[in-house]
């Protein structure tokens, strides 16, 4: 079987090949992402090195007399009916960015890393420039004030998430969503316009994204994008979203391409056939 | 001449179909030991038209424009179009594989020593082919104006600015601004859909004519006249083409799969961000298939002029072949020529050590290893005319096999 034989070769030839340009080059080229995440052992749901919390078992009547006398001046709460003080482009101007409506925050961020944001935002988002600043509040306060807006978020998944989670900063343009801050106020706040996440999956793969987003400054060190303390559910739901719009077809693809493939086994049955017929009498 | 009637027989006393027919495809003979490998010609142009079919359905939907690029490619095309994503990527796939089949062909080619005397300008037009196919792919690339387009595209073009006294102007002549931009991306986008690949069909004519003329070689690189061929060889139509169906087969069950199912390769993730002139990915490199010359141009780490004239060498080489090698039958075919299967096989694992060589930062080990590398391949082509040297004299000695 002569042909078979020179198959063979082509089969390592190209087999070699690919290996190399692909997973060869891949993780030679992605080292330094995976020694991030094995040295911080992302994504880390706990957030480890902010270090301990005292009991998050706060009282939500006291924290919403706390929220309100220490959040309202720039956050709203849309669910208990308090409205921010500044229209978004009045705040964007003020802040840099429009401070997030608090009402369901709770929801989607670690109550763990909520403690450690309201005690000192610019170490827990590990974003130094953020203009939120440390309130002094004490332990009790702070546990209060969660407790009040755990009584007050509800769940919220795909693009509701999306946007009250991402959609400050970054636009989702072939979803229609766009980021609340106008993109001249994010440029002079962050340095950049944030990147469009309508097909950021693509991109940057499942892998990449949920560490990144875990702890942005091990993967991405000095970037402007802050530690938000998604939870493990958030971030799946997130993920899962993202995977949706950047790849709307994948379903149909996978349905057609096993019909085409199925079509061409038969065709290399027909033609196989027809060969052998032509060639019967040629030798 | 045979009479016929009806349509057929009306055309044919005006067009000369059926004798057009037997030319190219009755009776036109092909020896009977060859391999399959001598199916990837055919292959090359159903990869073509695949290119073109699908070309003409994301064209219609493409916005040559800076600002409009990106969208149309990843937003209309890929989710707006009904199953315009099955153009998008097997447009892509194609590409790629276009090149795969491009190197297994002149892989056969130089093997079998088909590029020699009578054979030089079925040679020459097939090299052509392969630098318009090489610029048609290097300005396809660009349209979808994603990151690694646009750098790609910089950093070849930036290669030009090393030629003597003309360098820097010939650059911004080609990208039509300083730097890439709309100018460069309408212009590579009007090369890329009318002008190369008029080219590409017109020396696929040439090469075709060509090979009518001279014939196949054979795996044993035996000259044949017509006669003897058509006594002892089989035709194109239908022996060779009952073939040919069944190799096509069993390419496109392959070329689907990737097509459908692992599609990374060929549209890279980088590609999937659009192109910002402000920030330069971390590693910049071509595709795949011009890895290999790539790796050549930074080999000589050192020296950037030194590594641009190798990587002109590298590619323009192999135009040379047949008057680098000019040994005469019994050395015809590398299945006889034993001193040729060593530096053939050499130079075809530097050729996959470059390509993987071409895609990994250059730095340490690394940059030593494609220095090397990069020596190694042009071995081949020196040590060519001396191997054919001894041959001719053995031949000439009465020696041979």
């Amino acid at each position: 079987m002569k042909e078979l034989k020179i198959l063979l070769v082509l089969v390592v030839i190209v087999g070699v090949t690919y290996w190399g340009i692909e997973p060869l080059a891949h993780s030679i080229m992605h080292k330094h992402v995976e020694e991030a995440i094995h040295k911080y052992n992302l994504p880390d749901y706990e957030f480890s090195d902010l270090g301990g919390t005292p009991p998050l078992d706060g009282d939500a009547a006291k924290g919403k007399e706390a929220f309100q006398m220490f959040c309202t001046s720039c956050h709203g709460l849309k669910a208990e009916g308090i409205n921010p003080p500044m229209d978004a482009k009045t705040a964007a101007m003020s802040f840099g960015v429009v401070p997030p409506d608090l009402s369901n925050v709770a929801s989607y961020t670690d109550e763990k890393f909520l403690y450690h944001f309201i005690k000192d935002p610019a170490k827990a988002t590990e974003f130094k420039k953020i203009s939120m600043p440390p309130l002094g509040l004490n332990d009790e306060q702070i546990a209060d004030i969660i407790a009040y807006l755990k009584s007050t978020a509800k769940k919220v998944e795909g693009e509701e998430l999306v946007k009250e989670a991402c959609g400050r900063c970054h636009s989702v343009k072939y979803q229609k969503i766009y980021a609340e801050t106008p993109p001249s106020n994010l440029k002079k706040y962050l340095g950049k316009v944030p990147p469009d996440l309508s097909i950021i999956m693509k991109a940057k793969g499942e892998h990449y994204l949920v560490a990144f987003i875990n702890k942005p400054q091990a993967l991405l060190p000095g970037t402007a994008m802050p530690r938000v303390g998604l939870t493990k559910e958030a971030t799946e739901d997130l993920m899962k979203y993202l995977e949706e719009i950047s790849d709307p077809h994948k379903e149909q693809r996978q349905k057609v391409g096993i019909i085409v493939l199925a079509y061409m086994l038969v065709m290399v049955g027909l033609t196989f056939a027809w060969k052998k017929k032509i060639w019967k009498n040629i030798h | 001449m045979e009479k016929k009637g009806g349509f057929v027989g009306w055309l044919d006393k005006r067009f000369a179909v059926s004798t057009l027919w037997k030319v190219m495809m009755s009776e036109y003979y092909l020896p009977k030991n060859i391999n399959f490998l001598w199916s990837f010609g055919v292959l090359t142009m159903l990869v073509f038209v695949i290119l073109v079919v699908t070309g003409i359905f994301v064209l219609m939907y493409y916005k040559p424009d800076s600002h409009m690029a990106f969208d149309s490619v990843n937003k209309t095309i890929m989710m707006d179009v009904a199953y315009g994503w099955v153009f998008r990527h097997v447009h892509a796939v194609a590409a790629s594989v276009m090149f795969l089949v491009l190197f297994v062909h002149m892989g056969r080619g130089i093997y079998y020593g088909s590029y020699k005397a009578p054979r030089e300008v079925v040679w020459i037009t097939g090299f052509i082919l392969f630098v318009l196919m090489a610029a048609t792919a290097f300005t396809g690339y660009l349209l979808p104006w994603g990151q690694m387009s646009y750098w790609a595209a910089q950093t070849i073009t930036t290669l030009f600015a090393k030629i003597p006294f003309i360098g820097p102007d010939l650059v911004i002549w080609i990208r039509g601004n300083y730097i890439v931009e709309d100018a460069t991306l309408t212009r590579f986008f009007a090369l890329h859909v009318t002008l190369l690949p008029a080219l590409i069909l017109i020396f696929t004519a040439v090469h075709l004519y060509a090979v009518r003329i001279v014939g196949s070689n054979n795996e044993d690189g035996i000259p044949m006249t017509k006669e003897e061929k058509k006594e002892k060889g089989i035709p194109f139509w239908p022996v060779f083409m009952a073939k040919e169906y069944f190799v096509m087969s069993v390419f496109l069950l392959f070329f689907f799969f990737l097509a459908f199912f692992n599609y990374n390769f060929a549209m890279d993730p980088i590609n999937f961000q659009p192109a910002n002139y402000l920030q330069t990915p971390p590693h910049i490199y071509p595709e795949w298939y011009f890895l290999a010359f790539y790796e050549v141009l930074r080999g000589f780490f050192f020296s950037q002029n030194l590594g641009l004239i190798a990587f002109v060498l590298s590619m323009f080489l192999p135009l040379f072949l047949p008057w680098l090698d000019k040994s005469p039958y019994p050395y015809i075919s590398g299945k006889h020529r034993p001193m040729f299967k060593v530096i053939w096989w050499i130079f075809v694992a530097d050729f996959i050590a470059l390509t993987v060589l071409g895609k990994l930062p250059p730095t340490g080990f690394f940059a030593w290893l494609g220095f090397v590398t990069s020596i190694i391949y042009f071995i081949f082509f020196v040590a060519l005319p001396i191997i054919s040297y001894i041959e001719k004299k053995k031949v000439a000695s009465g020696g041979g096999q």
